[in-house]
């Protein structure tokens, strides 16, 4: 009889440790499935002190000019090529949104925003600096929001690369330089030619500004890559627009 | 209040560190890379604790990060968990000078476990499309993390652990 309350007592599962490390565990997993809605809503709190200022000067004119730029002679020629066919869309609920946390280097490329499922925010929407594209909503929680940013490996979206009329899939590799892979090995892509989503995507608008060639690798049995450096550098902006667009 | 403090502060610690890896700050940066953090709690605990714990809290990490983190294929917990396990296997040298020396070798010998089991999951994700592209800021990356650990690890790891030590309470 003492040989088996002995047995009994030593049991895993009456040791009062072992249910809280098991309790922890659950916490945790919630806090996993929630991808980390609760930190990210916590972290929204502790940071609101220290979110950025209205101005960030000489960088954001820069960039303004030149996605005005870029902007107006997409839009020129598209306004010969593709108003019958698409119908651009111009949306004007746009959400500004500050920049909370920034991850632009390292493996995680990301950022998250002030706003969140409250403001409207939904996952897949395309999020804008001034420049040009910056990424899109991965997710959401109650007060902010996570965006992937281009540069990220996980991200993929197509583009379009105007002067020589073909489309493209601009792939994150890790660093601040994503790669444009063109699945045509005699693509006369040159250093300096613009490049912007494409009308063919399903994941974005047409027409927003990504960047422009920075430099042309060598060809790769049939594809040719490129690098682009980014029109707007997610490392130095403090205020983004999330775009409410319909594609 | 401050019985929960003195007693619970790793766990307060322990719940800091995504916040700290959420913050990000680019001060402390190189080349954009921050240190990795997590191991700097992950380090004292698991001396303290035992290679069980470090177990168990690696993969507690590991879970939290990655819910910040927005890479669902790939996940920070084999890295940790290996950490916690190899870090439970330490003594403290009892040379205060070569011990704090070791926390910095050992933090970036973690960093770049974690770093390459990383590396390693994203070259298999994308090993069809270009993947060569990514050796050059993946090692870059990993480079930088493995300094950036090795640089602030005797400062906080031996903090960490005085706190935790003075505790004088083992979870096991």
């Amino acid at each position: 009889m003492l040989y088996i309350r002995r047995i009994s007592k030593g049991r895993w599962w009456h040791k009062k440790k072992n249910w809280i490390l098991f309790g922890i565990f659950l916490f945790l997993i919630f806090v996993r499935i929630s991808k980390g809605s609760i930190y990210k809503d916590f972290y929204y709190f502790i940071s609101k002190p220290f979110w950025p200022g209205q101005f960030q000067k000489e960088v954001i004119l820069k960039s303004i000019d030149q996605e005005s730029l870029i902007k107006l002679n997409l839009l020129k020629k598209d306004n010969k090529r593709l108003r019958k066919i698409l119908a651009l869309q111009e949306s004007n609920n746009n959400i500004t949104a500050a920049v909370i946390s920034r991850k632009t280097g390292s493996w995680w490329r990301q950022i998250i925003l002030n706003k969140g499922s409250k403001d409207g925010v939904e996952i897949g929407n395309p999020v804008i600096g001034p420049g040009g594209l910056l990424g899109r909503v991965n997710n959401t929680s109650f007060f902010t929001s996570s965006v992937t940013l281009l540069t990220s490996p996980e991200s993929k979206v197509g583009v379009w690369v105007d002067r020589i009329q073909i489309n493209g899939l601009l792939v994150g590799l890790g660093d601040n330089y994503p790669g444009l892979i063109l699945y045509s090995n005699n693509a006369e892509i040159q250093v300096g030619d613009f490049v912007s989503s494409s009308p063919a995507s399903t994941l974005l608008p047409p027409n927003i500004p990504i960047g422009v060639v920075k430099s042309v690798d060598e060809s790769f049995k049939a594809k040719k890559t490129v690098k682009i450096s980014l029109l707007a550098p997610p490392n130095v902006i403090d205020w983004v627009q999330i775009l409410k667009v319909k594609i | 209040m401050n019985k929960f403090y003195t007693k619970k502060l790793s766990v307060v610690f322990f719940i800091f560190v995504p916040i700290i890896f959420l913050w990000h700050p680019n001060w402390l940066g190189l080349l954009g890379v921050q240190p990795y953090w997590p191991l700097f709690w992950l380090l004292p605990w698991s001396m303290i604790n035992g290679s069980m714990n470090g177990l168990i809290f690696g993969l507690f990490l590991g879970i939290v990060l990655d819910s910040l983190t927005l890479d669902s294929n790939f996940s920070q917990i084999p890295g940790l968990i290996l950490c916690g396990i190899f870090f439970g296997r330490i003594k403290l040298n009892s040379d205060n000078f070569v011990g704090h020396f070791r926390y910095g070798l050992i933090c970036s010998f973690g960093s770049f476990l974690c770093g390459t089991l990383y590396f390693l999951q994203i070259l298999f994700e994308n090993f069809s499309d270009g993947s060569f592209l990514l050796f050059i800021p993946s090692f870059q990356n990993i480079l930088a993390e493995v300094f950036l650990t090795g640089f602030f690890a005797p400062l906080i790891c031996s903090t960490l652990y005085k706190v935790f030590k003075s505790q004088g309470r083992k979870v096991q």
